[in-house]
């Protein structure tokens, strides 16, 4: 596990640089260095007064498997949702007025996490999980084909070594 | 391919994201991005049609999602999928009620307003200000997007 900073809460104290046996938290871009950061150390999360630093596993537990029919229904949910992403995002793009596009752009974007949480739930919540790593390498195989682009397979290959 | 790649794509690219892992998001993002039009896009989209297949989720498509978590022997495995069907629930009626009320009182709903959607359940909230807290899964003000 190494630690994270939420630059959110972040209240540059500062107080993670000196406590920190490595320098993994004195970096250029505010995030830790997670070359430098030891396994587990979790000094630097304790000592910081904002609640700023957390600990993120390396190696995440593969979940239990769910129900069969559980996960056809979320995704079956995951696919209506995202058919009607789509048409709302055609209703945006024809749209003749402002307030027209602005609901319909609206619509997408809360269909689209509609859509998400039904794919989340249905196992796909952790990128570093046996199921997501397997989905990729499906894509990698598959190659879905989407008319006028490039399929992204360097990216792809990428994640897979990554994850 | 069964189901559409897109939303599995970027949920997991906002996994990665939370777990502050920049370039494996930016590299999932642009996976995800191949499929954005992978789905063709309906050639004479209309409102009333999205206010119709809104109208038939309740029953077509959220309350299977309940059934199969109560039908399922292990039941504490499945919290978050009846989790994930009760906030659908309430933002699929909400999505039902903009939707609907658009197509009776047309642009004057949203001229004027801002339109606003939690980040983090879907919610949708058309007024001046993102409410304090999401009514929907309590996220803060700051989990809503302005939508332009």
């Amino acid at each position: 596990m190494h630690a994270v900073r939420n630059l959110r809460l972040c209240t540059k104290d500062c107080v993670c640089l000196f406590v920190c046996p490595t320098g993994a938290t004195d970096t250029e871009n505010g995030q830790i260095d997670f070359g430098k950061c030891l396994d587990g150390c979790r000094r630097c999360v304790d000592a910081c007064p904002s609640h700023a630093l957390s600990l993120v596993m390396d190696n995440y537990p593969s979940r239990p498997a769910k129900d069969t029919a559980v996960v056809e229904a979320l995704m079956n949910f995951m696919e209506q949702k995202h058919r009607e992403e789509s048409l709302a995002k055609a209703l945006a793009a024809s749209a003749a007025t402002s307030a027209r596009a602005k609901l319909a752009k609206a619509l997408a974007v809360s269909l689209r996490i509609l859509a998400e949480d039904g794919a989340r739930e249905a196992g796909y919540m952790i990128p570093q999980s046996t199921a997501s790593k397997a989905y990729l390498e499906k894509l990698l195989a598959e190659r879905p084909v989407v008319a006028g682009k490039q399929f992204p397979e360097a990216e792809l290959r990428e994640l897979l070594q990554l994850l | 391919m069964e189901y559409s790649p897109g939303p599995i794509l970027s949920n997991l690219a906002k996994a990665l994201e939370k777990q502050y892992r920049a370039h494996e998001a930016e590299l999932m993002w642009k996976v995800a991005g191949y499929f954005d039009d992978f789905q063709p896009a309906p050639e004479f989209p209309d409102f009333t049609s999205l206010v119709r297949s809104l109208t038939a989720d309740e029953a077509e498509y959220l309350e299977p999602v309940r059934q199969a978590s109560a039908a399922t022997e292990n039941k504490a495995a499945d919290r978050g999928a009846l989790r994930a069907a009760t906030w659908g629930g309430k933002v699929n009626a909400i999505q039902k009620s903009l939707a609907d009320r658009y197509a009776k009182k047309g642009d004057e709903l949203i001229e004027g307003k801002k339109l606003f959607v939690c980040e983090a359940c879907g919610f949708m909230f058309l007024g001046d200000q993102a409410p304090d807290i999401c009514p929907v899964c309590k996220a803060p003000a700051l989990r809503f997007a302005a939508v332009a």
